[in-house]
């Protein structure tokens, strides 16, 4: 069993006392209501035999069938009642954990390479973590209570009408087996396409409304409108498809329901009239039957979703299972404490899907503090540098040694800063204890204090999706002020002067430089116009380079 | 504000509603046939039980009763069936219907979009956002008629035998919308109060797993992951006070049908034994009479309880229809001008008191006169309107106020397809979209290969194209690790050199490029300035200043940045 199975049967475990109240609930729901009827069919039934004669309808008792027609009815409503908060509760237990658990595991893979921030990838990712999250509620606990009503039909049915069990069973096992399963493949197969196809539709949208500008003017989005529209209608095809398909399936789910409830009537009256079965009994037969189907429709859908709560256990664990690579870099500490040194050696690295190393055979040499500007063409891998320096990446060859230095003091600014959906403060520390002082202290380094007092409940103004959104020049700075509160001792800065105004960044650039001076820097961009006396130049040797 | 949105969310689920009106027709009738096949069966049957059981006058009952019988099951079934596939039909139908509406007011709007709506916010509405409509227009929309006339149905073909069992069945339905408004109310007290805080917890993984990178570099995932656990634990709580409170209303039909049955079931058993004698229209009730009133009891509350289930789908459609509302009232003013002046040579271009806003204007008025080969720097910070301004001299706004000439004539450049045509426009972030170089380089015009390789070599994009997998048949997509952001620059500028437009407008080019590719950049404008192009860059970082011979700076008007 793979270890997300496990992890799965181990979160139901720990909630089992919630689950087992869910399952239960729901049981005693189901056998009330389709009780309710039968004992309504047999009690009505009984009685309007029972009233033909005057002396058997003043013998008949009738409280106890009352007390059990409202007893059922009640236990019933308030059944349902429970049931649905305890299941709920149940569901949103094991969704906290299995949400942290995720998240934990996910983490740990390398991302770098296949890049979590690519649609087509996360809305599949995400998408498969809500199966999941919809296993316990709408496949365990619906196939739990089928399982049940089938099995308390089957002992009344044995006890009651033992010659029509070999009509009835092999319907059952259609209903309950058969048809499921058929189901459950017909909402397996197109729900990929589908998802495939709805993820190249977002691609295409926000492609196209990237790139609004130069459509207009060259009048193409007519065209593009079209093209949109068209793979929308091909996602409406797949869908209508599928749809249709499971509705056939449950067209022969409920003809056979349908069968069967005739057969039981026909049965039951067959039987009454060889004097087996009581008259009260034809009518309670009959509301059984019809209660049973009424739970026994659910079991498609049910089968259908533990199908696909299953396969994305699968293709996560699958996800999980790519090698991680390990840390090539080596550290080192001399016992009498020294400078930070840095030092690179032979230093390639190919992208997977490239040919071409992307990196060639990088030198670098430093001891102590000091402030780099790497320089070179765009597209010659400074952010790929960077990331190795940083461990996202591993090189396929040469090495990285740093002496005095442990890999949590190496602080990387990315190209692209994430905003978390976060109040101000928690986007800064990112969980590490901080004062306010601090903080005020950063953002004031990076010309940010002013705009966050401005905010409209300072610190704790929550940004991101949804949320106030910084522009790009202030996400910029605040991904500076996040290095200068992470206080690490090698610190790789990639673009960080991108859309920000000239004088700003001259002011933030000047500062930094003083706050860091004892630290180690390496700052790529293409605006050296920032760079101060003293601050050495690096370049980095391109493919091209070489052929010349 | 909050109150109108809604009532025009509501109108506009309607609207969309009518837009599959056959079906819904359609599938409205079919829903009564099945309950009309409902009511066969139970009649069906209370004949077959009185015939067999009650009169014993027959052993089997009649076969002509069991064709019945099961024709109605069969008839039911396949109506069932048929009114699904419907609703299916409609929604699809309904929803093709609106995604086309809101793509073509996107296309509308335009640039407007921005930044009240961002790309991904748009992608998300025109995809999963509106899918999310399906059960809304599938299901609950002919349920919605079908839960106030099936019940009917079910009164007056029980009311054929008996008064008091439709009476205790008419009396008790109208307990229920009030009960259900009374509990409805205070289930929306309670999520509107926790509103805010369901939607941010509700999509926190997500938002972490998107900004992963930046936890990570923090070395903070294993704390994250306790906070999104305990952040989870947060929502179980504030969810599970919304549910217990919504569930109350789906509890309540449950009360409702359970008890009916039971009233039924009792009053009839009572009514066999003698005990008293109401509720008959005359006559006496026998076997069959009751079967058939009990069979019917369920039925009556089943169009309810099924259209409580499908509450969730209502609550969903409004939370779309209120983007959508939302987007439909950033609304402009497009009416076309009719222009007269065509693509003539452009040999001078003059800009009198121009000024770019919407309900302000953004900077000072502009008076400059350009000619072909001149070079025009926008300069200003961030935030003093310079990409409104492109945009507004690009036609793809209005402009806020001051005139523009061509040649000498006004000319109104808003939505002037004409003027369009004789523009090219560079963004910060090269504009590629996901199709094959050629595609990107032609944008629907017939250039050959000759053409297209000279204008890369212009753009010193031809090595690049040569080396990429299919040259200019290389699909760019999302996903290809193969463009940088100056390779990508390059190829749109092999675009200006393919189509030599008369002038050509420059959002920064330059912000993401280093200085070689910049200054390289930059000298490839230059030659395009001198086969007779008129320039128009804004800039708040110029690299080379001299390579301009006029400049404006912009001073940004109210409230600054």
């Amino acid at each position: 069993m793979s270890s997300l199975h496990k992890l799965y049967l181990k979160l139901l475990f720990q909630n089992k006392g919630m689950v087992l109240l869910g399952i239960l609930l729901a049981v005693i729901t189901a056998f009330s209501g389709i009780a309710l009827l039968a004992v309504s069919g047999w009690f009505i039934s009984a009685a309007a035999l029972a009233g033909l004669t005057a002396a058997s309808a003043h013998a008949f008792n009738f409280f106890t069938p009352g007390a059990l027609v409202r007893g059922l009815s009640i236990s019933r409503t308030t059944g349902r009642y429970a049931e649905r908060v305890a299941s709920h509760e149940a569901t949103l237990r094991i969704i906290s954990t299995l949400r942290s658990n995720l998240f934990r595991m996910l983490s740990r893979r390398n991302w770098q390479e296949q890049q979590l921030n690519r649609h087509e990838f996360s809305s599949r990712l995400l998408q498969d973590i809500q199966h999941i999250e919809h296993i316990y509620l709408f496949a365990l606990v619906p196939a739990i209570v089928s399982l049940c009503v089938v099995a308390a039909y089957m002992v009344t049915l044995w006890m009651v009408l033992p010659g029509a069990l070999p009509i009835i069973l092999p319907l059952l096992l259609l209903v309950t087996v058969i048809f499921p399963w058929l189901y459950s493949l017909r909402v397996q197969q197109p729900e990929q396409k589908q998802h495939k196809i709805e993820s190249l539709l977002w691609l295409q949208c926000s492609a196209t409304f990237s790139c609004i500008r130069t459509l207009t003017l060259s009048r193409r989005l007519p065209e593009h409108r079209q093209t949109l529209l068209q793979i929308a209608t091909s996602a409406d095809e797949a869908e209508y498809i599928a749809v249709k398909r499971q509705q056939q399936v449950l067209l022969l789910t409920q003809l056979v329901l349908g069968l069967m409830s005739l057969g039981t009537l026909w049965l039951a009256i067959a039987s009454y009239s060889q004097e087996l079965l009581t008259g009260a009994e034809v009518f309670m037969l009959l509301l059984l039957t019809l209660g049973t189907a009424d739970v026994l429709i659910n079991s498609c859908p049910a089968m259908a979703n533990l199908a696909l709560g299953i396969a994305a256990l699968e293709r996560l664990e699958s996800c999980f299972q790519e090698i991680i690579p390990v840390d090539k870099r080596i550290f080192s500490q001399d016992i009498s404490g020294g400078e930070i040194t840095l030092q690179i050696r032979d230093l390639s690295y190919t992208y997977p899907q490239q040919e071409k190393p992307t990196l060639v055979q990088f030198n670098f040499e430093h001891h102590g503090g000091g402030w780099f500007w790497l320089q070179a063409p765009s597209g010659v891998g400074k952010s790929t540098l960077l990331h190795l320096i940083c461990g996202e990446l591993q090189p396929q060859m040469g090495q990285i040694q740093c002496q005095n230095l442990v890999p949590s003091q190496i602080g990387l600014q990315p190209q692209r800063i994430d905003i978390l959906r976060a109040s101000l403060r928690d986007n800064l520390s990112l969980h590490n204890p901080l004062t306010d002082q601090q903080i005020w202290q950063a953002l004031t380094l990076v010309e940010l204090s002013e705009w966050a007092n401005n905010l409209p409940q300072k610190l704790e103004t929550w940004l991101g999706d949804g949320e106030w959104q910084p522009s790009g020049g202030e996400a910029k700075r605040l991904g500076l002020a996040r290095l200068i509160l992470q206080d690490p001792q090698l610190i790789l800065l990639d673009e960080p002067s991108a859309g920000l105004d000239s004088d700003l960044t001259q002011k933030i650039f000047t500062r930094l430089a003083r706050y860091w001076q004892d630290r180690l820097v390496i700052c790529s961009s293409h605006d050296l116009q920032f760079r101060k006396e003293g601050q050495p130049l690096l370049t980095l040797k391109t493919e091209t380079d070489h052929l010349d | 504000m909050r109150t109108s949105t809604a009532a025009k969310s509501q109108t506009l689920l309607h609207h969309l509603s009518r837009e599959a009106k056959g079906e819904n027709l359609l599938a409205v009738i079919l829903g009564l046939v099945q309950v009309s096949m409902v009511i066969l069966f139970a009649y069906q049957v209370s004949q077959i039980l009185n015939q067999v059981v009650y009169e014993s006058s027959s052993e089997r009952a009649d076969a002509i009763t069991w064709f019945w019988l099961a024709l109605a099951l069969l008839i039911r079934t396949l109506a069932a069936n048929w009114q699904n596939r419907l609703g299916n039909r409609a929604s699809i139908k309904i929803r093709r219907h609106l995604r086309k509406e809101v793509l073509t007011h996107c296309f509308r709007l335009n640039v407007a979009l921005f930044p009240q709506f961002n790309v991904a916010e748009l992608s998300n509405l025109l995809t999963t956002e509106i899918n999310s409509l399906r059960e809304y227009f599938a299901d609950f929309v002919p349920q919605k008629q079908l839960s106030v006339l099936m019940p009917i149905t079910v009164i007056i073909a029980s009311a054929q035998i008996n008064w008091l069992v439709p009476l205790i069945l008419a009396l008790t339905a109208p307990l229920i919308p009030l009960f259900m408004i009374l509990a409805g109310r205070e289930a929306a007290v309670a999520s509107r109060q926790n509103l805010e805080q369901l939607n941010r917890l509700g999509n926190l993984l997500a938002d972490r797993l998107k900004n992963l990178q930046a936890i990570k570099l923090a070395g903070s995932t294993e704390i994250e992951a306790d906070c999104l656990e305990k952040q989870s634990d947060t929502y179980r709580h504030s969810t599970m006070k919304v549910l217990r409170m919504a569930f109350l209303s789906g509890t309540l039909l449950e009360f409702f049908s359970a008890i009916s049955v039971a009233l039924v079931a009792v009053y009839l058993g009572l009514y066999f034994l003698d005990k008293y004698e109401v509720g008959h229209w005359g006559g006496d009730l026998d076997l069959g009479d009751g079967v058939f009133l009990l069979m019917l009891a369920p039925e009556f509350y089943l169009p309810l309880r099924r259209m409580g289930s499908l509450y969730h789908a209502k609550i969903d459609a409004i939370s779309v229809a209120e983007h959508v509302v939302r987007l439909q009232d950033l609304s402009l003013d497009l009416t076309e001008m009719p222009h007269s002046n065509g693509p003539e040579p452009l040999k001078n271009l003059t800009l009198n008191h121009f000024q770019a806003g919407t309900e302000n204007a953004l900077h000072q008025s502009l008076s400059i006169s350009l000619k072909p080969g001149d070079r025009l720097l926008l300069n200003g910070p961030s935030g003093s309107g310079k990409t409104t301004l492109l945009d507004s001299l690009a036609g793809l706004r209005p402009l806020y106020s001051g005139q523009m000439l061509l040649n000498g004539f006004p000319l109104l450049p808003h939505q002037n397809k004409q003027w369009w045509s004789t523009l090219g426009y560079m963004a910060q972030k090269p504009e590629l979209f996901y199709a094959s170089v050629r595609t990107n380089l032609c944008l629907g015009q017939n250039f050959d290969d000759t053409q297209l390789f000279a204008a890369l070599r212009e753009a010193r994009a031809e090595t690049l194209i040569q080396t990429l997998p299919g040259g200019l048949d290389y699909e760019i997509s999302d996903s290809g690790g193969y463009l940088s952001g100056g390779q990508a620059q390059r190829i749109a500028l092999a675009r200006i050199f393919l189509h030599q437009p008369s002038l050509l407008l420059l959002d920064e080019p330059t912000a993401n490029l280093d200085p070689e590719t910049a200054t390289e950049f930059m000298h490839q404008l230059e030659a395009y300035c001198q086969s007779g192009g008129i320039l128009i860059m804004a800039s708040h970082r110029p690299t080379d200043r001299s390579f301009f011979n006029h400049e404006l700076t912009l001073n940004p008007q109210g409230r600054g940045q």
